[in-house]
């Protein structure tokens, strides 16, 4: 099979090839400690800052108010724990369908002694504001929900949680690791006091990820050992890997919103794709308050590893809403939470296209899930299932 | 996660894949875990299981399992069928990684409950 097709963008993506050229020289020729006072100290302290400078412009925040961290899970905890062990105790509200990193970190605060609120979602997978509001108490400390669901794709209704929070003086942490650099992102419209990014979800490199932190948000460290950024994140900066952020952030500041349509145009061929030839088929997620890449087929009584392995068989990679992992599958705690039946959540499959996605591409996945899954479906006509 | 070049073909195409009219023995076996059920049909003809069909729900090691146990199956007696392990199967399939050995435990143990099945029909 020579024919590859990579759909999991939401996973991972290539480096793009400006971003790679602006990297290398950050290995072998700038290489210095950006905390050293020499002259190859204060070149590589250049990089970083100009990389804070680039994300910053695009934010329209000031550079001051960018932190950088080594992924996506350690800003989603930084930015709870933070923000939550800066007040020592309270009340914290988040969704059921966070990101692990979010609700792992919450489950940990609660064992300290934080209590949390886990507000729910709609069938689609939204969270409805009014229950974030019936949430709040004297004692809520922060408050922080996703801007889009990485499984789904539904975008939450971040303003609105955003006034609530700003109307009580309540600092609002938003893990936008699936939209920074996907889609519009206005800190100040929507109320956001701090907000988690990553490099390696919009074409930049793995291991470098980003928090905004307004300027006056009460926020501890909770990684100990240097004066980097600010005291707000000690240790080394990883050079090259913020020059690839800062790159990848300027150039998807230029292309983001014509990806974002032509991108979205071919999520939509996909979906009406398969749901004309493949039956009993249902798109997850919101119908239009939806990430432009992301689509979550549900595919009824058919196990979603087997049409994982079958579509990788093919040359496609796309990734599976349940996961057997030690012999237990649980249908993810998204679709659980959106109270889809366990027949459609066991089959769900999710495809997240990107820059490299053409036409054909979609077109070959489209006949293949059609293959794949009139195949399966044949092999296990269980009915218990 | 890599699996045998003979597990992918088994998942490809899957052998004796169907249901039976009026078998001389059923079984299923199912796993709890994570949900994989796997119904085996005997036809048997003097002690022998001369055709052997399945169903099954499960991830590709499951189907796989339940296709090489078929074929295993085939042409041996009732009694060397109620003996089938997880291992003869994990065997056929050339290995299964460490979080997928409960595929060969589901399709041996509906192979041997078909069998069982047909012991105890035949008193």
């Amino acid at each position: 099979m020579s024919r590859r097709v990579y759909l999991d963008h939401n996973a991972s993506t290539p480096v793009h090839p400006e971003v790679l050229a602006e990297m290398l020289p950050f290995f072998a020729e700038i290489y210095g400690n950006p905390s050293s006072i020499h002259a190859f100290g204060r070149d590589a302290r250049d990089g970083v800052d100009q990389a804070r400078e680039r994300i910053a412009r695009f934010l329209q925040v000031s550079p001051q108010e960018i932190v950088f961290t080594s992924g996506g899970t350690e800003s989603d905890n930084l930015g709870v724990k933070g923000l939550a062990s800066a007040r020592g105790r309270g009340h914290l509200i988040t969704s059921s369908v966070e990101h692990h990193a979010v609700l792992r970190t919450c489950q940990v605060l609660e064992a300290q002694g934080f209590d949390v609120t886990y507000v729910g979602v709609d069938a689609h997978g939204m969270v409805d504001p009014d229950e974030v509001r019936h949430a709040l108490r004297p004692d809520t400390i922060a408050i922080s929900v996703m801007h889009a669901n990485s499984e789904v794709g539904t975008l939450q209704p971040i303003g609105a949680i955003g006034r609530l929070a700003r109307e009580r003086s309540i600092p609002f942490h938003v893990d936008a690791v699936q939209t920074f650099g996907k889609i519009p992102l206005d800190v100040d419209a929507l109320g956001i006091d701090v907000l988690s990014f990553s490099g390696h979800k919009i074409y930049g490199p793995k291991g470098i990820a980003g928090l905004y932190i307004r300027k006056g948000t009460k926020m501890v460290s909770i990684q100990h050992g240097g004066e980097h950024e600010r005291r707000r994140r000690a240790g080394t900066e990883n050079l090259p890997g913020i020059v690839g952020l800062g790159k990848a952030v300027e150039v998807r500041a230029r292309d983001m919103q014509a990806e974002a349509e032509r991108v979205a145009a071919l999520r939509d061929r996909l979906w009406e794709g398969v749901r004309a030839r493949v039956p009993e088929v249902r798109l997850s997620g919101h119908p239009t308050e939806r990430l432009p890449g992301t689509a979550s087929l549900l595919v009824r009584h058919v196990e979603s590893e087997s049409i994982v392995l079958g579509l990788d068989l093919k040359g496609i990679a796309v990734s599976a809403g349940s996961a057997c992992t030690s012999g237990n599958v649980e249908p993810s705690h998204v679709l659980v939470a959106m109270g889809v039946p366990l027949d459609w959540a066991m089959g769900a499959v999710r495809c997240s296209l990107g820059r490299s996605t053409t036409a054909e591409d979609v077109d070959y996945v489209i006949e293949s899930v059609d293959t794949v899954v009139r195949r399966l479906r044949q092999a296990l006509p269980v009915g218990a299932a | 996660m890599r699996y045998s070049p003979t597990l992918v073909d088994h998942f490809l195409n899957p052998r004796n894949a169907g249901m039976m009219r009026e078998p001389d023995g059923t079984g299923e076996s199912e796993y709890a875990g994570c949900g994989d059920l796997t119904r085996f049909f005997l036809r048997v003809r003097h002690g022998r299981a001369v055709e052997v069909r399945f169903q099954t729900y499960g991830c590709g090691p499951t189907i796989a399992a339940a296709s090489v146990a078929s074929e295993l199956g085939r042409g041996r007696t009732v009694d060397d069928l109620s003996r089938l392990t997880s291992g003869d199967v994990e065997e056929a399939l050339e290995g299964l990684p460490e979080n997928r050995k409960h595929a060969a435990d589901v399709a041996a143990g509906a192979l041997r409950a078909a069998a069982a099945d047909w012991l105890s029909r035949r008193r």
